[in-house]
């Protein structure tokens, strides 16, 4: 071999042996590690985009504790409009170059991205839409996914138990949003009367749909079922809307919402005195803003983001799986890739979230639905936006 | 001189050399640019070739024979639907696309009856109403729409060992193509020159021979059939569809694409097509504030160019005809 020829072979063993090309991962350099958010910051969901901003405000708060291992946090986030072909052409765009995802929103955008991220491998923390999405999902596609989101059936048929057990119900009837979250609920609320066996029955189910603003007859409607309690299953908006209407028709059913409802101080803000005496759910079951917990979280994140105010519990449910992220960081230690993080986060046993999630977030190698649980409140008075626990917090088994 | 001396050479699709060198270009640039481009970027050009189908269907309504419609969401509806029952039932990706673009263009015959009666608002409102319909029917009828789970579509099979991505891109390059050529064909020919005539007085062109009845209908059911294509091609990249993505922001976006890429125009199609994808894409940072910056380039496209994207084509075309004179 002629000189020039053996530099040029002992130049490139040394350039492919190197670390630096040997061990490249995606969205980690020596110094960062690179968060990709895709996230409704605009289009019909656009509040739920704050869960998004709280977690940027978050890593920013880990950033100025001295970041994970030696490396801060860089979060990268963009804006999908809630449009699944965004969403997707998002996570294309920044797969090789961030390291992981939090918090993907929606359940029309999990299902197109679903198989994309199994494919890019890429770590994908606590999507916000129904876990049944995942649970359908061959095992082997499962592996970069960690969830601790309720199951919609599993909510639903807890809270008709709970109107019946707690609030007597006889004849119960559903509002409900006319899609996959919505009818997942009806859904449940159907498989407890099945299960209640004749105890409660299901009096009417009304729908609507995301771009109807009057309720005055779905609200009739309710009303003409007889139903001495009403399960809720709408945006904040038109939960508002049909619990004034209800109202304006004489008609003051007991009231049990799903999550989207357990905003209560924005609840109590649109409905004073008529939320009063409402049993709500929270998302996940996690704290809300006046535990002890949610207050210690939130007065960091506002801080550093103060236009989150007034959205408190909306931020809350974005930084509690930015928590666990960060936690699978930790554990998985300086030497990160995305095996060494998976296996780190398959470590996490009874993980709270510093108190935000109502009970422990348990992952492993073959689970990875890592909490299943309710929490349900009761809207006390609306004068001092008061609220009380009525049931400690209910966890279902998990389903992948 | 630009003398056109026979019927032929009307019909021709680039009739000029330079016309042809550029289209070669463009095509050579489609070919290499999955060999030279990230993923991502290789996913919006597959995107922006399914919404250029779509968009031209509506411009063969809309701009060509200057029916209103905002009934898209539907039409997508549908030939996103009947193609994943199709491709669930194990028919083949393009037999499937033919049943898609089929079934789309029946139900736009159907709407297209009211088009005979109404005009101008009156018609707007009514193929709005029938996107809302549509919309009404899949979400309430599951055996449509596959109940709460939705409708998986089975994946496209890779051709000649390539990556799926790019495979998928070539496909829908390709298929492109076809309706361009056919659209340019359909717009050169009489039934182009009747649905103009249409569009420009109907009762001039009745007056002319101009079956309004049978050009009315055929106009729906074309571009019925482009639009139920594109919900087809667009349910296959997803992989999954469920009725809430057909919803009336998708009618408001092609319609969008026609005006700001050019009434009455395929190579405006095009551009609408890939302004609608590209701004909110390309200003995705700006978090928020990406309406905001979509509505203003909105605004000063249509100020600075009425004609729409096509119209700055136009304009840099004829500048080059004249340079250095002008």
């Amino acid at each position: 071999m002629k000189l020039p020829s053996l530099l040029l072979t002992v130049i490139t063993m040394l350039v492919l042996a190197s670390p630096a090309v040997a061990q490249k991962v995606p969205g980690v350099t020596d110094t960062e590690i690179v968060v990709g958010l895709t996230t409704p910051l605009s289009g019909p969901a656009a509040a739920w985009g704050n869960t998004a901003v709280a977690m940027e405000a978050w890593a920013r708060h880990v950033n100025d504790q001295g970041g994970i291992n030696g490396r801060k946090l860089k979060v990268v986030m963009k804006d999908d409009g809630y449009n699944p072909g965004r969403a997707v052409a998002n996570l294309k765009e920044m797969k090789d170059s961030i390291f992981m995802n939090v918090g993907l929103l929606g359940s029309a955008i999990l299902q197109a991205a679903k198989d994309d991220i199994a494919e890019y491998k890429l770590p994908v923390i606590n999507p916000y839409g129904n876990p049944a999405i995942w649970a359908r999902q061959p095992r082997e596609k499962l592996r970069y996914v960690f969830v601790a989101y309720t199951d919609y059936l599993d909510e639903g048929e807890y809270l008709l138990r709970h109107a019946v057990e707690k609030l007597g119900a006889k004849k119960v009837a559903v509002f409900h949003q006319n899609d996959e979250y919505g009818k997942g609920g009806l859904e449940g609320v159907n498989r407890g009367v099945k299960a209640l066996g004749g105890k409660v029955t299901l009096a009417g189910a009304v729908s609507y749909e995301l771009s109807d603003r009057e309720l005055g007859t779905h609200a009739l409607k309710l009303k003409d079922s007889g139903a001495d309690v009403v399960i809720l299953y709408p945006t904040i908006t038109h939960g508002a809307n049909v619990i004034k209407e209800m109202a304006k028709a004489g008609y003051r059913p007991k009231l049990v919402a799903s999550f989207p409802l357990g905003d209560y101080l924005i609840m109590y803000r649109l409905l004073g005195e008529l939320w009063e005496g409402a049993h709500f759910n929270i998302l996940s079951g996690g704290a809300i803003a006046n535990d002890p917990a949610g207050k210690a979280a939130l007065d960091i994140v506002l801080k550093y983001e103060p236009k989150l105010k007034g959205k408190e519990n909306t931020a809350l449910a974005g930084v509690a799986p930015m928590i666990l992220a960060v936690e699978g960081l930790k554990k998985a230690g300086r030497n990160l890739t995305r095996e060494s993080y998976v296996e780190a986060m398959e470590s996490i046993k009874n993980f709270t979230a510093m108190g935000l999630s109502p009970a422990g977030i348990t992952f492993g190698p073959n689970r990875r639905h890592g909490l299943n649980a309710v929490r349900t409140l009761r809207a006390v008075k609306a004068a001092d936006n008061s609220y009380a626990e009525v049931a400690p917090a209910q966890v279902f088994p998990p389903h992948f | 001189m630009d003398l056109v001396e026979s019927y032929a050479e009307d019909l021709s699709f680039a009739r000029k050399r330079v016309t042809r060198v550029l289209l070669g270009l463009v095509g050579a640039a489609c070919v290499v640019l999955p060999w030279i481009a990230a993923e991502y970027v290789v996913f919006i050009a597959t995107l922006i070739a399914l919404y250029s189908i779509g968009v031209m269907g509506q411009n063969i309504l809309i701009g060509y024979t200057g029916q209103i419609s905002f009934g898209q969401a539907g039409f997508l509806a549908i030939g996103a639907f009947a193609f994943g029952h199709a491709r669930g039932w194990g028919a083949p990706f393009l037999l499937a696309l033919a049943a898609a673009g089929v079934a789309a263009a029946l139900a736009g015959v159907v709407v297209g009856f009211p088009s005979l009666r109404l005009k101008g608002p009156y018609l707007a409102i009514a193929t709005l109403g029938f996107g809302v319909a549509v919309y009404q029917i899949f979400v309430n009828w599951e055996t449509l729409s596959g109940g709460r789970a939705g409708l998986a579509i089975p994946k496209l099979q890779s051709i000649l060992g390539l990556p799926a991505a790019t495979s998928t891109y070539y496909v829908y390059v390709l298929l492109l193509a076809a309706f361009t050529l056919a659209t340019s064909n359909l717009v050169s020919s009489y039934v182009g020159r009747a649905l103009i005539a249409i569009r420009d007085s109907d009762i001039a062109a009745e007056v002319n021979g101009v079956n309004l009845t049978r050009y009315k209908l055929l106009a729906f059911g074309v571009s019925s059939f482009y639009t139920g294509v594109h919900g087809a091609l667009y349910a296959q990249v997803l992989g999954h569809i469920e009725p809430q993505i057909f919803n009336i922001l998708e009618s408001i976006t092609l319609f969008v694409a026609v005006i700001i890429g050019g009434i009455a125009s395929i190579e405006g199609s095009i551009l609408g097509a890939a302004f609608v994808l590209l701004v909110p894409k390309v200003f995705a940072d700006f978090r928020e504030m990406v309406p905001v910056v979509y509505g203003v380039v909105i605004l000063i496209v249509l100020i600075f160019e009425p004609l729409g994207l096509y119209g700055r084509w136009l304009k840099t075309r004829l500048y080059f005809q004249l340079w250095p004179f002008r």
